[in-house]
């Protein structure tokens, strides 16, 4: 990672909630996550429309090479 | 910020920091120093040099030779007269005939007489004679035993009945629908059987690994006997309707040879047969608790079925191989817990407890619905299967099904002699903080009634269930009871809190980057591990210290410990193999190049 220590604060918005993970669509629409519920910390009952805070970094490529074993699971999971 | 007098106490033997810029003749007192704890920060950016500073314990009371700014470390330059610092261990000694007789009375506990002396001179010691008996060492008391059967299966095929014949287990053709039909939210259901020279073959996300096994006529789970299959277990995987892998994150899809790390206890051996299902569910009920649920209910319809044939195996000549678990009391020994955190967040985080079969559903109860409270259960009801995982994040470390069936701190706690394993605490991990505040202090309360000297705490994964882990630590500590964390940490899984209990740690990790790799069950807990959080929970509670952590993760620290106990015991610990021992598919090959 060439710049892995430059960290921004970001926040974000829950728009979706399932028992297992929520949805959050970061603000100033810079993207969207899903993460599994064990990933959050949570204080409060959680609900759509609640505000997260995190810090974060930009995503850097790790190489040139593209994993063909993802490139599989991907076309395996769109051929259902 | 200046520290307390107590926190300098503490912090004797850490190096002296001025917190505030202090006047040339100043007395130096625990107000003019900066707290410890900032100090890795400041070196790691730069800010500090630490290089020939003096200690805490050697500066307070000394006068400053020059006005010094804030952030200052004290060195020999910078002040009068390096003070005299007093051995923490020195304090303890008797200085008198009445203090001698005071520790002989203290420490008589479960029936252990322990006097420390550190250094003295001229100590006499007198004991009534009716006070210690030849007898005096209490009597183990067996109060359970379990009897595993195994029963070898080396061919698994379909037919027209599910029966075990010999060595071969046939499964009944059409199976599939009756599982179907059993779950509403299921829409179909394949079995694959995966035999050796097929574990290159592509897999949905591994769900879950289980033991085959039942219970001898009306015995319960965790006592009598239990009848086992060698060489062949259940694997769950699954998709929605839409081929979004159910559990969604941490996906261990692909090819089974590259993404399973064979022997862990929660893992297929090699050689194994498989009796894959692929769960299809509603589409969008992968991520809610009824879509896992039911792809775990529809496999234990056939599950259930072989279960039902192997108690129907009448030839004891088919049993390979007999293990006899026996869980004894020992009074006298040090008592311990083993407290194992489990996932209770809900949906794929949620476990089901006490089956009525090894590793079953009927008669089971979710945790999330027991309210994640603490749940006592015999270690030999965890070895009997009573825990059904229904974990599904993230594959290299998430305890599955088998690993309880297998669990190596269990099984190492179990079989020492020297420790008194009076249970397993089970303890689920919610969603929200208030809640793992609520469950942790149950924790602490039922680990005080039980009066035990050790307790280990376990944990499995990472993210926020490290809140309560660090918390169960706490609340254990902070009633003097010495206590071991396990977790998978190293870099990805670094613990997001810490508390002064957190002292006495073992990282589970395996992977050669530290991070979760994808390879199933690679950093979960094994027997190298369980083997040093034994040896350091014997430490704590003989009252030796364990050096403090490096503040980043360094994999040496576990190979150096690994050695000093094989020196120590005289048994050779090999450390289990890791991702590189499998098959180099591209995807690590760009990971760890």
């Amino acid at each position: 990672m060439k710049y892995g220590d430059k960290i921004i604060y970001m926040e974000g918005i829950i728009v979706e909630v399932s028992d297992g993970a929520v949805g959050i669509d970061l603000k100033g629409r810079l993207g969207y996550l899903k993460i599994p519920m064990r990933m959050l910390i949570t204080d409060y009952e959680i609900k759509v429309g609640q505000e997260v805070g995190f810090n974060m970094s930009f995503i850097e490529q790790l190489s040139a090479d593209v994993n063909e074993i993802y490139v599989i699971n991907q076309i395996k999971g769109k051929e259902k | 910020m200046s520290i307390s007098e107590a926190t300098a106490k503490e912090h004797a033997n850490d190096p002296a920091v001025l917190c505030c810029r202090a006047e040339e003749g100043t007395v130096l007192t625990s107000h003019n120093l900066e707290d410890p704890a900032i100090f890795d920060d400041l070196v790691d950016s730069g800010l500090l040099n630490l290089d020939g500073c003096l200690k805490i314990g050697q500066v307070i009371g000394a006068a400053l030779k020059k006005t010094c700014d804030s952030l200052t470390p004290l060195t020999v330059d910078t002040i009068d007269q390096i003070q005299e610092t007093q051995d923490n261990s020195n304090d303890s000694i008797p200085s008198s005939a009445a203090s001698d007789s005071a520790n002989l009375t203290a420490p008589i506990k479960n029936g252990t007489l322990k006097i420390s002396i550190g250094q003295g001179t001229d100590i006499h010691i007198e004991l009534p004679l009716g006070s210690i008996s030849s007898d005096a060492e209490p009597e183990t008391k067996l109060l359970r035993c379990l009897t595993r059967n195994h029963y070898k299966i080396t061919e698994v095929k379909r037919g027209p009945k599910t029966m075990i014949d010999g060595t071969t287990l046939t499964i009944r053709e059409g199976i599939e629908a009756d599982a179907i039909a059993s779950q509403e939210l299921v829409h179909d259901l394949k079995i694959d059987i995966i035999t050796p020279d097929m574990y290159h073959t592509y897999s949905e996300t591994i769900l879950d690994v289980q033991p085959i096994a039942t219970k001898e006529g009306h015995d319960l789970v965790g006592t009598g006997t239990t009848r086992v299959l060698d060489g062949v277990v259940m694997m769950v995987t699954g998709t929605d309707d839409n081929g979004v892998q159910i559990g969604e994150f941490g996906s261990s899809e692909g090819y089974l040879d590259e993404n399973i790390m064979w022997g862990r206890p929660g893992a297929p051996d090699q050689g194994e047969i498989f009796i894959k299902t692929q769960v299809t569910i509603k589409a969008g009920t992968n991520m809610e608790r009824p879509g896992p649920l039911a792809a775990h209910a529809a496999t234990d319809i056939i599950t259930e079925e072989i279960r039902q044939a192997l108690k129907k195996v009448a030839d004891d000549a088919l049993i390979v191989d007999t293990q006899t678990f026996e869980q004894y009391r020992r009074p006298g020994k040090k008592k311990v817990v083993v407290v194992k955190e489990i996932m209770g967040q809900g949906a794929m985080h949620d476990n089901l407890l006490l089956p009525l079969e090894p590793v079953g559903i009927l008669g089971a109860k979710p945790n999330v619905d027991l309210g994640n409270v603490p749940v006592m259960v015999s270690p030999l009801e965890v070895l009997d299967g009573c825990i059904h995982a229904l974990t599904c994040i993230g594959p290299a470390s998430k305890e599955m099904s088998r690993h309880y069936f297998r669990e190596p701190l269990v099984l190492e706690t179990l079989f020492d002699p020297e420790l008194d394993l009076c249970g397993v605490l089970l303890v689920g991990s919610p969603q929200i903080n208030a809640e793992k505040f609520y469950v942790s202090r149950r924790v602490g309360m039922t680990c005080e009634a039980m009066e035990v000297d050790g307790a280990f705490v376990t944990t499995e994964g990472f993210g926020n269930n490290h809140i309560d882990f660090a918390s169960h630590i706490e609340q254990i500590g902070m009633r003097d009871i010495a206590v071991v964390g396990l977790s998978f940490c190293a870099k990805q899984g670094a613990l997001v809190v810490g508390n002064k209990y957190m002292t006495h740690m073992v990282d589970n990790n395996k992977s050669e980057g530290g991070i979760e790799n994808e390879v199933l069950a690679n950093n979960t807990l094994c027997h190298e591990d369980a083997i040093r959080a034994i040896a350091m929970l014997k430490a704590q509670m003989s009252g030796s210290s364990v050096k403090p952590a490096e503040r980043k993760w360094n994999p040496d620290i576990k190979k150096n410990n690994i050695e000093l106990i094989s020196n120590v015991t005289g048994k050779p610990i090999v450390p289990v193999e890791n991702e590189t021992s499998l098959p180099m598919s591209q995807k690590r090959k760009e990971k760890y190049s």
